[in-house]
This record gives C-alpha cells, sequence and structure tokens, in this order.
C-alpha cells in the first residue's frame, strides 16, 4: 500500500500507516514504551520526556510520542542510552514524589508506581527540599492531591480536546505548576471523570471510592451503562456484591472509554438501600406484607388467570420501561402476547422515539440508523435539531466534537439554548450556524430548511427527473409555507446550503424534536429533506435519533410496543406473523394493541381490569393533569416489578423486586443500533430477580411456559424470530436504506398525510396572562427518576432548579437559590431559581429528573399519530413571592 | 466591572488581533491598571469577551508574575534579586526599605501605600541595586536615595529620581558616574 512505512523497532520490522507515531508503531509490536503526558486520546504535547528513544541516524534521543515514522526509521527502545535517559526522568519526577503509595487509591494500577518499579531507582542525587502543596477540598466528587502530579496535563488536555468543557488550568510554572479549577473554587464541571481516569497517578482519584479498596481486590465485568442510549462500554468494580467503581478502557466500546457523569459517578443506585429485595402484597388493610416468591408466584398465576376468564384477555395490559435488557423485553411482550393473550403493551419509547421509528419505517424501510458513530465522526457537515446532546447524548455529543474539532467538519445547529462559555460543554459553542429555537418549534425550523432548499435550488435534479411527482407536490406545499415567524431566513438558507453542499452528512435528531408536537410529522419531513438533496440512500448519509434511555431501540425492535412484533414488524404483517408462531408454536393475539395512554384511558373507563407495569412509573411521569394515579387506582389487578418503591409501585396490589442491569445478563441496543453484551457484575440483590425470570416463573404456573435456561437462551430465540439479531462486534454495519420501501413512500406514499406534515404550524404563542415558555428536558447529571438514587449525582445535583438566563433573573431582581412561584392554565408550583447563560432570554428550563415539583404546571396533548404524550413545554408566569 | 466604563479601551485593543485570544494580555493589563490587581471578577468579564473559560484566564495571570492577583498598595515596589543585582547589594536595598517603612517581602503598609516583591533581572544589569515602582526604574540604590523615593512618592505621588528604563548606555554628559562606557 502507497501510504504505508516500514520501520523498525529494536530490530523488528513493522508496516505502519504514514502519519503514525512511533511510541504507537511500537505499541503494536507489543513494545511499551513509558510515557507519561502521551495518550492516544489527545494530542501529544511532548511535555515528560518519559519516552525517549534512540532513532538511527539521529544525534539526540527522540520523545517517541510526538516523533512521526518515517520510511526506513530504525528505532530502539531499550540501549542503556535510552534505559540512563528513563532513569533520570523517573529521578526528576521522585525527587518531588511523596511516595504515598501505601495510601493512594491509584497504588496497583499506576503508570509512575509500574516505571519505578521497571527501573528500581534507589537512590536519587537530589538535595532539597519537595515540594508541597497545601491539601485543598477540590470537589465533592472527585479528591486532588497534587503532591502526587507529575505535571504530564493529560487532564487539562483532555478536558479540552475531547470534553471540550476547559475547566481545568495549570497554574504557575515550573516544578510548582499545579491543576486547578477557577481561583480557589471548587470544580464546577461536567464530572464525566475523564481527568481521574486519564491521571496516569494518583494525583485525581474518584471521591466515591476513595480508601475502599486495592485495584486487584476487586471484581469485574464489562458490560453496557445503564442510563443513556449512547451504549457506553463500562467496567464494573465490586467487592463482596458491592459496586465499589465504574470505570472505561479506551480501547473498548462505543465510546471508546469516554464516559460522562451519569456513566461514571451514577452507580451508587445499585447498592442503595431503599433496593426493594422481598416480593411484597398489599393487605385487606393497605398495608404492604412482605412475602417470598414461592408464596406471591401461585398468586399472580391465579388473579391474571382470574381475570382473563372473567373479562377476557383484553382487559389485561402491560407497560414496560426501555431501561430493561433486550431479553427481558422479549419475554414481557411475548408473556403479554402468550400468557395474557393481549396486544395491549407498551414501552418507554413511547414517550418519544416510536415518532423516529414510525419515520424511518416508512420512508426508508429501515427500523433503525443507516448510519453509525463513525459516520457522524466522518461526516464533514453535521446538522442537529433538537438534541440538547451534551446532555442528553454526551458520548454521541463526543463524536460530534471530534468531528468538528479534529477533523474540522461543519456544524449546524437548530437547538433550544444559545452558545455561551461554561465550564461544561455547550454543542452550539462549536457551531459553525446556528439557529436557537424554543423547543415547540422545531418542526417549523425543519419547514423552514425545507423551503430553504428549493428557494436555494439545491434539490437534487435527478430525483426531480425521476420522482417529479414527489418533487413538485412537495415543492408546492413548502412553498405555501412563510419562513417561521421569528427565525431568521438568511440563517435557514445557510443552514441549508451548507448542508447541500457537504460530501457526508448525517441529521441528528433528539428529545426536544421528537417529544414535542409535530416531532413525528418532523421526523418524515427531515427524510424529505434528505430525499430531496438525493442523499438518503447514499453512503455516509442518513437521520439519526438519539434516544434518552439505554434501550427504546431495543424495545421497539423486540416488539415490546403496541404496534409491532418483534423485529419492529406491524401487528398485521402476515409474514411476521408466521415466522413468531412457528417460533413460538402459537399465534400471537390479533386485533390492534392499546398504547400507554388507551391504556390509561381505559383503566379509568373500567375496560382495563389488570396491568403488569415492569420498571416504568406513570404515576410520576405523566402530568398530574391526566391524573394517570387515579386511573391505575381504579384497576383490579396492579402488579409492579421494580427496584424502588415508586409511586406507580404504592399503588399497586403486588410489588415484585427486581433486579437492576449490573445484576443481570443479556443484551441492549444503543441508538445506532448496536446490540452490546450485558454482564452480571453483581449477584441479584437480596431477593431481587431479573424481569424475565419474574415473568417466566409467572408463565409456567399459568400454564403457558416461556421457560429459558438462561438469557443466552432467550437471544437465540430473539435470533429465530428476528432473523440476524445477534450481538455485534467493535463496529457494526448499520442497516441500508430499503429500496422498495422508499420507492413506495416516493411513488404516492408521501401524500398521504402531505397536507398535515406541511402545516404552517402555529406561530409564537404570545399570551400574556404566561409569558414565560417552559421547557422540561433532561439535565447532565441525570435520567429519569432513576439517577436521583445515586448519591454521585445527588451530590453535584440535588434538586430541580427553575434555569433562566442571567439577565432575566437579573431584570426580576432574584438571587439564585430564591424562591417563585410559578402559574400555568393546570395549576401552581414553588421552586428556587438558578442562573444558566445557555437559556435564552424568556426562556425557562426545568431538570426532567426533578419535575414532581412541577407536576402541577404542566398538560399534555397526546400525538395524533403516534400516540405519543407530549408534556414537556408550558406557557406560565413567574411571581416573585 | 471593567466592561462598561472601558468600552472604547477594551475596543481598540481587540481590534489590535486578527484571534480574539490574542487580546488576553493587554486586557489583564488593562484590567490590573484600573483595579492595581486582577481580580476574579475581571478574570471572568475577560474570559467572556475572549470566549475562554475563566479558569483559562485564570492559568495566564498565574504564569505571569507582573499580574497581581490580590489588591496591593498605591505604589508596587519590585527589588530586583538576580545575579547582578545581588552582587552589588540587593540584600542592602530590601533591609533600607524595611528600616524605612517596616515593610517585608510579599507585604503591604497598613496605609496600603507600598507592597514589596522581589522579582527576577529587570535588565538594568549595569546599574543596581535597583527596583521598579510601579512603571518606573530607579537604579544605583543607596539608602539615602531610597528614603527620599519613598518620600517623596508618599508626599507628592512621584519621585524625580526615577529613571527611564533605557539608561544603558548613558548619555555622554552624565557619564562620570559612569563604570562602563562604550566609546
Ligand atoms: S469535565 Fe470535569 S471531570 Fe471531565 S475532564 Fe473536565 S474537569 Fe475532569
Ligand atoms: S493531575 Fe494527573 S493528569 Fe493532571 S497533570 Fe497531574 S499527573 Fe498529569
Ligand atoms: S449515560 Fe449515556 S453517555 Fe453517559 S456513560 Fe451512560 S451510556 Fe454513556
Ligand atoms: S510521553 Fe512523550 S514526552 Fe511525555
Ligand atoms: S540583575 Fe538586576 S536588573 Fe539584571
Amino acid at each position: 500500500m502507497a501510504d504505508m512505512v516500514n520501520i523498525l523497532v529494536d530490530g523488528t520490522p513493522i508496516a505502519v500507516e504514514k502519519g503514525t507515531l512511533v511510541i504507537e508503531a511500537a505499541r503494536r509490536l507489543g513494545i511499551m514504551i513509558p510515557h507519561f503526558c502521551y495518550h492516544p486520546k489527545i494530542k501529544p504535547d511532548a511535555n515528560c520526556r518519559m519516552c525517549l528513544v534512540e532513532v538511527e541516524k539521529m544525534p539526540k534521543l527522540q520523545t517517541s510520542c510526538s516523533t512521526l515514522v518515517a520510511e526506513g526509521m530504525a528505532v530502539r527502545t531499550n540501549t542503556a542510552v535510552v534505559e540512563e535517559a528513563h532513569k533520570s526522568v523517573l529521578e526528576f519526577i521522585l525527587a518531588n514524589h511523596p511516595l504515598d503509595c501505601p495510601i493512594c487509591d491509584q497504588g496497583g494500577r499506576c503508570d509512575l508506581q509500574d516505571f519505578s518499579h521497571r527501573y528500581t531507582p534507589t537512590k536519587s542525587d537530589f538535595l532539597d527540599v519537595k515540594r508541597v502543596f497545601q491539601k485543598e477540598y477540590f470537589s465533592p466528587l472527585i479528591d486532588k492531591e497534587m503532591n502526587r502530579c507529575v505535571q504530564c496535563l493529560r487532564c487539562v488536555r483532555y478536558c479540552d480536546e475531547v470534553i471540550d468543557a476547559k475547566a481545568l488550568a495549570p497554574i504557575g510554572r515550573g516544578s510548582r505548576t499545579e491543576i486547578s479549577h477557577f481561583t480557589s473554587h471548587q470544580l464546577d464541571c461536567e464530572f464525566c471523570g475523564g481527568c481521574v481516569q486519564i491521571c496516569p497517578v494518583g494525583a485525581f482519584t474518584n471521591r466515591l471510592s476513595d480508601y475502599e479498596f486495592r485495584p486487584w481486590m476487586m471484581k469485574r465485568a464489562d458490560t453496557v451503562c445503564g442510563y443513556c442510549g449512547d451504549g457506553c462500554t463500562i467496567t464494573l468494580q465490586s467487592r463482596e456484591d458491592e459496586l465499589i467503581e465504574v470505570i472505561s478502557s479506551f480501547e473498548k466500546g462505543r465510546n471508546s472509554g469516554d464516559l460522562c457523569a451519569r456513566g461514571y459517578f451514577g452507580y451508587q443506585f445499585v447498592n442503595h438501600p431503599d433496593r426493594l429485595t422481598m416480593p411484597l402484597v398489599r393487605q385487606p388493610d393497605g398495608r404492604f406484607e412482605p412475602t417470598t416468591w414461592e408464596d406471591v408466584l401461585p398468586l399472580l398465576a391465579e388473579r391474571f388467570t382470574q381475570v382473563k376468564l372473567a373479562y377476557g384477555s383484553e382487559a389485561v395490559g402491560g407497560l414496560i420501561t426501555s431501561r430493561g435488557t433486550n431479553e427481558d423485553l422479549y419475554v414481557f411482550q411475548k408473556f403479554m402476547r402468550l400468557a395474557i393473550g393481549s396486544n395491549h403493551l407498551d414501552s418507554a419509547a413511547r414517550f418519544g422515539h416510536v415518532n423516529a421509528v414510525e419515520a424511518m419505517r416508512r420512508v426508508q424501510g429501515t427500523n433503525r440508523w443507516t448510519v453509525s458513530y463513525e459516520d457522524i465522526v466522518n461526516a464533514d457537515c453535521l446538522l442537529l435539531i433538537g438534541t440538547q446532546i451534551t446532555w442528553t447524548n454526551p458520548i454521541a455529543g463526543l463524536k460530534v466534537k471530534e468531528a468538528v474539532k479534529k477533523h474540522g467538519a461543519k456544524l449546524l445547529t437548530i437547538e433550544a439554548m444559545q452558545p455561551s462559555i461554561e465550564t461544561t460543554s455547550n454543542i452550539a459553542n462549536l457551531s459553525t450556524t446556528h439557529l436557537t429555537v424554543e423547543v415547540g418549534r422545531h418542526p417549523a425550523a425543519v419547514h423552514g430548511l425545507l423551503k430553504a432548499v428549493f428557494d436555494e435550488g439545491v434539490a437534487d435534479n435527478h430525483l426531480a427527473a425521476t420522482a417529479s411527482g414527489y418533487v413538485d407536490r412537495t415543492r408546492a406545499a413548502v412553498s405555501a409555507l412563510p419562513y417561521p415567524e421569528g427565525m431568521d431566513e438568511a440563517t435557514l438558507r445557510t443552514i441549508a446550503r451548507t448542508f447541500a453542499g457537504s460530501r457526508r452528512g448525517v441529521i441528528l435528531i433528539g428529545q426536544d424534536l421528537l417529544q414535542s408536537p409535530g416531532g413525528y410529522e418532523a421526523s418524515v419531513n427531515l427524510m424529505d429533506l434528505l430525499l430531496l438533496l438525493g442523499k438518503l440512500s447514499e453512503k455516509g448519509w442518513g437521520l439519526a435519533p438519539l434516544t434518552e434511555e439505554n434501550n427504546e431501540q431495543g424495545a421497539i425492535e423486540m416488539g415490546a410496543t403496541a404496534d409491532y412484533f418483534p423485529g419492529a414488524a406491524s401487528l398485521d404483517d402476515a409474514a411476521a406473523r408466521t415466522r413468531i408462531a412457528s417460533a413460538w408454536k402459537e399465534s400471537p393475539p390479533v386485533g390492534a394493541g392499546m398504547r400507554m395512554l388507551d391504556m390509561l384511558e381505559a383503566a379509568r373507563s373500567g375496560k382495563l381490569k389488570a396491568m403488569l407495569i415492569v420498571g416504568e412509573n406513570p404515576a410520576r411521569t405523566l402530568p398530574a393533569s391526566a391524573k394517570p394515579a387515579e386511573a391505575l387506582g381504579r384497576l383490579e389487578f396492579l402488579v409492579v416489578q421494580e427496584l424502588f418503591l415508586t409511586e406507580t409501585a404504592k399503588l399497586a396490589h403486588v410489588v415484585l423486586p427486581a433486579s437492576s442491569y449490573a445484576e443481570k445478563s443479556g443484551s441492549f441496543t444503543n441508538s445506532e443500533g448496536c446490540v452490546q453484551k450485558v454482564r452480571a457484575g453483581l449477584e441479584p440483590l437480596g431477593g431481587s430477580r431479573p424481569d424475565w425470570e419474574i415473568l417466566s416463573a409467572v408463565s409456567v404456573l399459568m400454564g403457558y411456559p416461556l421457560e429459558y435456561g438462561d438469557a443466552a437462551e432467550i437471544l437465540k430465540e430473539i435470533r429465530a424470530v428476528i432473523p440476524g439479531y445477534r450481538v455485534l462486534g467493535a463496529t457494526p454495519e448499520p442497516a441500508r436504506v430499503d429500496r422498495p420501501a422508499m420507492d413506495r413512500y416516493v411513488g404516492g406514499g408521501f401524500a398521504e398525510d402531505m397536507a398535515s406534515r406541511y402545516r404552517a404550524t402555529s406561530n409564537i404563542t404570545q399570551d400574556s396572562s404566561y409569558p414565560w415558555s417552559l421547557w422540561v428536558g433532561q439535565s447532565l447529571f441525570h435520567s429519569g427518576k432513576l439517577s436521583t438514587m445515586a448519591k454521585g449525582l445527588l451530590e453535584i445535583q440535588k434538586e430541580g432548579r427553575l434555569y433562566m438566563n442571567p439577565a432575566d433573573l437579573q431584570r426580576m431582581q432574584l438571587a439564585e437559590g430564591e424562591m417563585v412561584t410559578l402559574t400555568s392554565v393546570a395549576g401552581e408550583a414553588r421552586v428556587p431559581v438558578g442562573a444558566l447563560g445557555r437559556i435564552p432570554r424568556g426562556i425557562l428550563f426545568f431538570p426532567e429528573s426533578f419535575k414532581e415539583a412541577i407536576a402541577g404546571l404542566l398538560t399534555m396533548t397526546p400525538d395524533a399519530v403516534t400516540g405519543v404524550p407530549y408534556h414537556k413545554q408550558q406557557r406560565v408566569a413567574v411571581h416573585k413571592t | 466591572m471593567l466592561i462598561e466604563p472601558y468600552k472604547d479601551r477594551i475596543a481598540e485593543i481587540l481590534g489590535r488581533y486578527p484571534e480574539k485570544r490574542a487580546a488576553l494580555l493587554p486586557l489583564l493589563w488593562l484590567a490590573q491598571e484600573t483595579q492595581g490587581y486582577v481580580s476574579e471578577e475581571a478574570m471572568r468579564e475577560i474570559a467572556g469577551l475572549l470566549d475562554l473559560t475563566p479558569p483559562q484566564v485564570f492559568e495566564t495571570v498565574t504564569f505571569y508574575s507582573m499580574y497581581n492577583l490580590r489588591p496591593i498598595g498605591r505604589f508596587h515596589i519590585q527589588v530586583c534579586r538576580s545575579l547582578m543585582c545581588a552582587l552589588v547589594g540587593a540584600e542592602n536595598l530590601l533591609s533600607w526599605i524595611d528600616a524605612k517603612l517596616g515593610l517585608k517581602t510579599g507585604g503591604t503598609t497598613p496605609d496600603r501605600m507600598f507592597s514589596l516583591h522581589q522579582v527576577e533581572c529587570l535588565a538594568s544589569c549595569g546599574t543596581g541595586p535597583m527596583m521598579q515602582i510601579n512603571d518606573e526604574y530607579y537604579e544605583r540604590l543607596t539608602q539615602a536615595k531610597v528614603n527620599r523615593i519613598l518620600d517623596d512618592l508618599r508626599r507628592d505621588g512621584k519621585s524625580d529620581l526615577a529613571s527611564g528604563p533605557f539608561m544603558f548606555p548613558e548619555p555622554s554628559n552624565k557619564s562620570s558616574e559612569s563604570s562602563c562606557r562604550t566609546n
């Protein structure tokens, strides 16, 4: 190959790509050149001099971390001269090091310790006092011991180059340089934990686990994070069935070792003392009585059977969280469809992801992305619409940052938050072109983009010739629309033009778009945009909807929603029905399934008599105005499988203790459709059991045995039902656009709802009694209610604050932390306020994980097509009382 | 507040460079000139002006010894302690200042008039011992001269014993005192 370079390392020849660093070439031969400041994730800085090697024909030793390979280069890593150089660098570092390994958490996995062992320096020629830094309180989660610092600046560079938070700085000069945040303030950053993990020594450590362990005492399990849809590979480190810490490795996973605060610091809900450990059965006097599995299982079988006999299978509904494994989700829907005999089942994917999947199925015939993270990194243009990516999907956000910062990709953002430099990253700061759009108005912005495509004349000519009906009608529909009020036409046109003119582009959409009215239509319209540019089926191009919970994609693919069988096949897909029937040896029920809101309505009206709710908490999640608790309260029999006694569990007749992701095996499917292995790191806590095991046990007693030896057996069956479903390797091959489906859409399918998809959406709502626009969304430090059971995350964000722009706060003469009263058409709430520069003026943001504080304010509108309950945006008034 | 009252000067400084970030040092200098030191608030404001985070600005401030992070006296005395000055009695200079003001290195007089720091070579090696007070140099110091300078400053806010920073090579009419000259 032309761009390969041949070199010799310690006499061994190796061919590597041009542009490879000598240290990397050596690593490939298994030769580890000692180093501190070098790390493959960040740019070489060559500041520590530890990696010196001899290069033939070069007079002086070279730093292998910053020297590129050249044809014919001969490198020596183990000569006496090199050895001597390494020794003296170590001697310099050790001159100031406190040598406190016995009390340092890094002991046993410390580069300095390892290299010192290797070179066994036993004496030093330095006669001077050691540098001593006063111990400072740094932050609740990260501890800092600067006396151990080797000043490699890996932490500072990682925080800047990879995370883009720029929260750390080297302070002072020379050997007295120390790493600090701003003056003596405690660290305020995104708490990704990256600086702790990348520090080669014990200068930064995790306070949640300090002094708890020695690395070699811990049991390790590689698994997948259970918070968001990014699907990061993590390693659970435990001792005696207590989860001590979560770490990651830069060589592993779709995240290449990067994590966010939730993944790195959010694990302690697993061993939380409030976890349910025994089945609970409600007594006639209303109390819960703990019981055993032996007693509770027959009770469940009996009661479900009774309801079926008395009212029919249709009187039973099921709801499941999309945090479960594919195996849980699959067995759940099979239990509902076979043991119960009802298609009335749904999952948390209903809160928004179904909008995207339905759109993708319709236009491109896939139920997943046609791109992967690699396509994001390699794109030369990325268009983000309503993602809030650095908070909701931080690692997908890192892929975007990598494309922009490393490869110079253009970034176009249509987002609810505006650019503002703070010590947590903000994707809008990296934008080439940015448009701030209030949540709820992203669909209007999409209209504007489509209009701009025609106005800029960038639509694909080939398509205009081959599918003139589609193009003409879309043009006509779009031209009839005005540019959306309050959005700059020139900016929309620039975005459309830039995106159209790029080589490879990916559109990322997220919660702000998908969980707001018009989310489904906007997703379809964005695929119109890709079609019109002639890019939908081009390699490297595609639509990438991000998921909020870790396994929303899996929930849909496992058939755990009302609309689909496993494989995301329609309930009326005859071929899928046959395939399923042959695998199940019995036919799944016919008839449409009720979705989440339909089921609650049916419960309210008395049509639905019993429900099985697995890990989902509608009593909290849906707004108070929708009266979910009242509806559930009417059920004759409510069973809840849960980790904690949630609002919904408190309404149940039977509560069953479920195991957390850390205690079970199976698989998760991330946003991009990558199926990854989940491995148990701990034994199930107390008497808890994995969700599928519970359902499997009940099914046996009901006479419909869904028996599996382990999770792997379930996956085997899943593969029979969904051909090709399996745990994927390091780089999954993304799905391809299904030509016939696309042709059907372009050939006429598009016309079905053309008028409603390109209807001018409501303009900016002006309501003088409710002048503020409140938006309830996910914050970086939390995910649903689960994360609020994690001590570490509570340390950084312990309550919901109403965030507003500092200028608004000043205008209202409010101080941070002061209480205000909010009113809306639905009710009122009292909450403390906070300032955040990235919130545009006139907008209020409240973190979703604490929304019970504002539950009374919110109203809900269900989507007419996809049944998504929209409840994240509300007009409100703020009263300073 | 740095931005409001100095809008024009800030605009002028920003106008000098193609890259915003390049204006960091002059803006810090402006902050120090107007407030006597670089305050946290100033660092935050400058960070905001230049699209940097406050820790990045703090990093730069701590790298240069000429920026003060704490309020200091009206007159900032910086005594050179590098080799040439040390050879001709920089130590004495410190003791004279101490005798006159009761002021030690790192300290500030109770009336907040004078602060004292030791610094490395100020490039006036031929005329030591020397010190810099605010923007002026004072060279070839003796105890009597030091006393007079400090009295002048306290009384008048300036002293005519100040010498330009570019005294060497000296103008020939004052050459009688010179120990070294170029012909
Ligand atoms: S964001 Fe915080 S935790 Fe992450 S690298 Fe920067 S300082 Fe460390
Ligand atoms: S804290 Fe760790 S990573 Fe940062 S400079 Fe010091 S040794 Fe390097
Ligand atoms: S929450 Fe998402 S981004 Fe954060 S570690 Fe988990 S999977 Fe990764
Ligand atoms: S690793 Fe090469 S100089 Fe630090
Ligand atoms: S040694 Fe004092 S000015 Fe140079």
